[in-house]
């Protein structure tokens, strides 16, 4: 097994990895931008190192020097998590050059799929359905025109990433040419390649993803789905395994398409395939996803799989541990992004210092979180700050054990996306499992009024504070801050008897 | 015990009780409020934590029954007595019920202070007196006198070994006033609170002048003219504040340090602006608060007798979280000149401040002792002498630091390494000298100067030449006398850390009954 591993990550993800190395009992390291010095992963690892300012770019997506930090540091693995270099192919040859192994598939795997445009041709070739669309490394003039023969509304997607970034809706021609320079000055502040291309616009849509697992030898399983149509802006919210419209049926169907593209790549460790799934639960290949995902513990609720650790002896070059049989989804998982956002003021990322943290326990309840009582949350990189996910025998148990999680949560000095959670999970929509992909955008508004039993009790708790403020002239500490010394103590007692 | 009879005697001491609440009774608690007061009870309220208080005695009435006496029984007795918490420390009150009898003194009144005053003794707890009362109870006759002379008696036991704080919210007249006198500090409010031996009536009668009860004994009369009260109020919330906020600086008695308070201020913070707060002309004032609250903690000091004796500023403020005593020379008040009343002021407090075991911070920028016939027939001799012995005794951590003169006499008294000090610091502006340049060349050279073919000049040279040779701390340096020269804004750090040096200091004087103070 490997013996040490550089995270080249940092939040949440980080942590998450980090985990899995100590129970595999591999020593970690992980790298740090200035602002991050304190942060969570870096208190976690059992090394860190600086690797330059706050800028992602001038140090999470400095390849020079994280190798330089693995080489220092004597590591032998390299984990990505996901986002910064997950999806570099040149980051996963630099590895390689450098004699450490890249945790994820192999650069010509990640170069396939990560431009998008050509993953499209390759499942096209495998007789796999996709949205229709245009290739990518087209010409603005050429889209424009494709954009005309695939008819309005069209998507402008980034070859080159995910998550939203450079993503950009078109209704009609009007407005092609500044989506289109937006999208591309998106995409090249996110992945440093401005290149987009084109699909046609599945609406009522819902987006459904499979998760598989690849070893070295050629063996090829699939984790089931994810359901992740709860999103706002293309930034998934929440998401959820098993999706409530997929059944043991469809499940099969998608799973094998998952598989046979996985294959026909020679795709390596573990990876996502990405589904948009119409209001007659046909299925369409849109991308594939070559790295560990945000959402992957809903699936290892469900599977009981370790999908990190599974990684981890993938690029060790172990065989896989489980046959495609061996796989179960058990019960229900659902998750949570909790980032450090303002849902009552359109999402303003909220920074400062977290005062108080108390995160949910319990039953079913896990929290895979990157943030500390005490820590600060700088306005440099993604909000995300943890999440909760829940499981549940059933949707309905998942649920209610997300509430109650929810409420326990407690977190002062930021705002948060958590009462947003609250409000779309006491949705009757969400709840009936009746959603797209545009539910969050377009049919759900959120209770922006705070009910007037709780203004009541913040009035009294205000009044209270102020009360107490005003009753103490001065806080005494309770407890001398020195020790009593004997010396002067005697000293004070002999003076006394001597009277003055 | 059957359940009824046991109530009627809770219904009975639930209807007493009432009748101790209720004080001199409706009609009188309007009066009270109507004169811009409150009654004994409500002031408790606001000066202690809410709920905190535990009232004793509420059943002690008079035995005295001549003159009427005896129908006008009040429970309690015209004071309400017991023990609370200020910011969580124990503290023993009382409070004089102007509604009942005029708050009079008589014997069973007394007697309640007496109890409190003997249990804050044991206890080893700061004792508050509000004080509302007309006077002696003139029905009870000498039983009244002997109750003045009891509390006298414990006042002077108490003092200094626990704190002892007045407040005086109406009058306070005749022997009333010795009481207060004897405690520690003084609190008045504005428009209400008369202080006097004597009334404007007895005064007009006996010396002719005609005075009103504010210009006799009002609270800026003795927070300005006399001394003898340390601190005015505009109302009676603003001096219970100002009493706990001076509790938090003081310990519950003389064997324990003051509490500590931790209030965030950086313990190694410098302040360029002291590098350059003390003028180059060395006539130009500054004002020595601002010094102050650039050192101390926050910026917070809390000045005792602000009006009194301006030319000397004293007061409470913490280094580091812990409480220091600040004697400072104000130099934008007549050169910070040491006068009568300025030595005595310091005086007392330094003495305070050493039987509290409260670190003395002296700030030095003192031109000498004050010249003139009213100061020398004032008896200066003895009052700079007081400040002096002061100095001299006290056995608490002492440290100086001298920001520019400190001349003569005054410097030896200011307390000086000689005096014990344990820390003598200077500012590189600091002049330790005999007299400054001026006086010195006068005297020294006055035959020289005098046959100069031009007087003026010479003179002018001859003040450079012994300005650049004395005027400086790096003579007495020298000698020892000044421990270290500093930059002015390393003052904060530097004397955090002596303070933190001197933690454990003792010290002793050598036995005696009590040593002879000129008073």
């Amino acid at each position: 097994m490997f013996r040490k591993i550089l995270i080249a990550n940092r939040g949440e993800i980080a942590v998450r990895v980090i985990r899995a190395c100590r129970e595999l009992g591999i020593r970690t390291v992980v790298v740090f931008s200035e602002v991050d010095r304190n942060a969570l992963h870096v208190r976690y690892a059992d090394e860190a190192y600086p690797i330059g300012p706050a800028p992602a770019r001038e140090s999470y997506l400095r390849i020079d020097k994280i190798i330089d930090v693995a080489r220092r540091a004597g590591a032998d693995a390299i984990h990505p998590g996901y986002g910064f270099l997950a999806e570099r192919p040149d980051f996963a040859e630099a590895c390689e050059e450098a004699g450490i192994t890249f945790i994820g598939p192999p650069p010509r795997a990640i170069g396939a799929m990560g431009d998008k445009a050509t993953a499209r041709r390759m499942a096209k070739a495998l007789g796999v359905p996709i949205v229709p669309g245009t290739d990518g490394g087209l010409s603005n003039e050429d889209l424009m025109r494709a954009a005309q023969i695939i008819g309005f509304p069209v998507l402008i997607k980034a070859s080159a990433g995910g998550g939203g970034k450079g993503m950009r809706i078109v209704r009609s021609p009007e407005e092609m040419p500044d989506a289109l320079a937006a999208a591309r000055r998106e995409a090249m502040a996110a992945f440093g390649d401005d290149d987009v291309y084109l699909e046609k616009l599945v609406e009522g849509a819902r987006h459904v993803e499979v998760q598989i697992l690849a070893d070295q030898h050629g063996n090829v399983i699939h984790l089931g789905e994810r359901e992740c149509s709860i999103q706002r802006r293309h930034q998934k919210l929440i998401e959820e395994s098993p999706s409530p419209i997929v059944d043991e049926e469809m499940r099969a169907r998608m799973g094998e398409v998952a598989v046979r593209i996985a294959q026909a790549i020679g795709y390596v460790n573990a990876g996502t395939v990405e589904f948009l799934v119409d209001k007659d639960r046909n299925f369409y290949f849109i991308e594939m996803n070559t790295r560990l995902q945000v959402e992957h513990p809903v699936t290892e609720m469900v599977t009981g799989v370790d999908i990190v650790k599974e990684q981890i002896r993938i690029a060790r070059g172990r065989k896989l541990r489980y046959r495609q049989e061996e796989i179960r989804q058990t019960g229900w998982a659902i998750e949570c992004r909790i980032t450090a956002e303002d849902p009552f003021n359109n999402f303003m990322p909220s920074t400062g210092r977290i005062v108080t943290l108390a995160e949910p326990t319990g039953p079913g309840v896990r929290v895979d979180s990157g943030v500390y009582e005490g820590c600060e949350i700088t306005p440099y990189y993604d909000s995300l700050i943890a999440k909760v996910i829940t499981w549940g025998e059933t949707r309905g148990e998942a649920i209610l054990r997300m509430r109650r999680a929810l409420e326990e949560f407690r977190i002062i000095g930021i705002q948060t996306s958590i009462p947003f959670h609250q409000a779309i999970l006491n949705s009757t929509r969400f709840l009936a499992g009746h959603f797209d992909t545009k539910f969050v955008e377009e049919r759900f508004a959120m209770d922006e009024e705070t009910p007037p039993e709780l203004e009541e009790v913040a009035a009294i708790i205000a009044a209270l504070v102020a009360h107490r403020r005003g009753q103490a002239a001065t806080y005494v500490a309770r407890r001398p801050a020195r020790p009593l010394s004997q010396w002067k103590w005697f000293g004070r007692y002999e003076q006394l008897g001597r009277g003055g | 015990m059957r359940v009824e009879i046991m109530e009627d005697r809770l219904e009975q001491l639930r209807r007493w009780r009432a009748e101790a609440l209720a004080g001199g009774g409706p009609e009188r608690v309007a009066q009270q409020h109507a004169k811009g007061k409150l009654t004994a009870r409500e002031r408790l309220d606001l000066l202690l934590d809410k709920g905190s208080f535990r009232e004793i005695d509420p059943f002690v009435t008079t035995r005295v029954t001549d003159f009427g006496l005896a129908e006008r029984r009040y429970l309690g007795d015209g004071v309400v007595t017991g023990w609370g918490t200020i910011d969580g420390r124990l503290v023993y009150v009382y409070a004089q019920d102007f509604t009942v009898l005029g708050g009079s003194l008589g014997e069973g009144h007394a007697r309640k202070i007496v109890k409190i005053l003997d249990m804050a003794l044991k206890n080893g707890t700061p004792v508050i007196g509000l004080n509302d009362s007309g006077g002696a109870r003139i029905q009870e006759g000498v039983l009244s006198l002997g109750g003045y002379a009891d509390i006298f008696l414990r006042n002077v036991m108490l003092s200094g070994v626990v704190p002892q704080i007045s407040a005086i919210l109406g009058p306070c007249a005749g022997g009333a006033v010795y009481s207060p006198a004897l405690t520690d500090f003084i609190f008045m409010v504005r428009g209400t609170s008369y202080m006097f031996i004597t009334g404007p009536d007895v005064v007009k009668a006996v010396t002719h002048e005609e005075v009103t009860f504010e210009q006799l004994g009002g609270a800026d009369v003795h927070t300005t003219i006399s001394g003898v009260a340390h601190f005015a109020a505009d109302t009676e919330a603003d001096l219970f504040f100002m009493i706990r906020k001076l509790l938090s600086y003081l310990p519950s008695n003389n064997m324990e340090d003051p509490p500590y308070v931790p209030n965030g201020d950086d313990p190694l913070r410098m302040e360029e602006r002291l590098n350059t707060i003390v003028p180059d002309d060395p006539a130009r004032p500054y004002d020595i608060k601002e010094v102050i609250r650039l050192i101390v903690d926050n910026g917070d000091f809390f000045e005792v007798q602000p009006d009194y004796a301006p030319n000397i500023v004293i007061g409470f403020a913490r280094l580091g979280g812990h409480s220091v005593g600040i004697v400072a020379n104000q130099p934008a008040v007549l050169a910070g000149v040491l006068d009568i009343k300025a030595s005595e002021k310091a005086a007392r407090f330094v003495r305070f401040c050493d039987a509290f075991n409260i670190p003395i911070i002296t700030f030095e920028d003192v031109p000498g002792f004050m010249p003139g016939v009213a100061q020398e027939h004032g008896g200066i001799i003895k009052a700079g002498a007081k400040l002096l012995y002061a100095y001299a005794e006290a056995t608490v951590p002492k440290i100086t630091v001298i920001t520019r003169k400190a001349y003569g006499g005054a410097y030896c008294v200011m307390n000086s390494r000689h005096l014990r000090a344990d820390l003598v610091l200077a500012w590189p502006t600091a002049e330790l000298a005999v007299m400054g340049p001026e006086g010195a060349v006068n005297i020294i050279f006055r035959r020289e100067i005098a046959e100069a073919p031009d007087p003026e000049a010479r003179r002018a040279a001859l003040v450079a030449e012994y300005r650049a040779k004395f005027a400086n701390p790096y003579v007495a340096a020298s000698y020892g006398f000044v421990d270290d020269v500093i930059e002015p804004k390393e003052t904060r750090p530097r004397l955090i850390n002596a303070l933190e040096m001197l933690a454990n200091k003792r010290d002793q004087n050598p036995p005696k009954k009590h040593g002879n103070i000129p008073l």
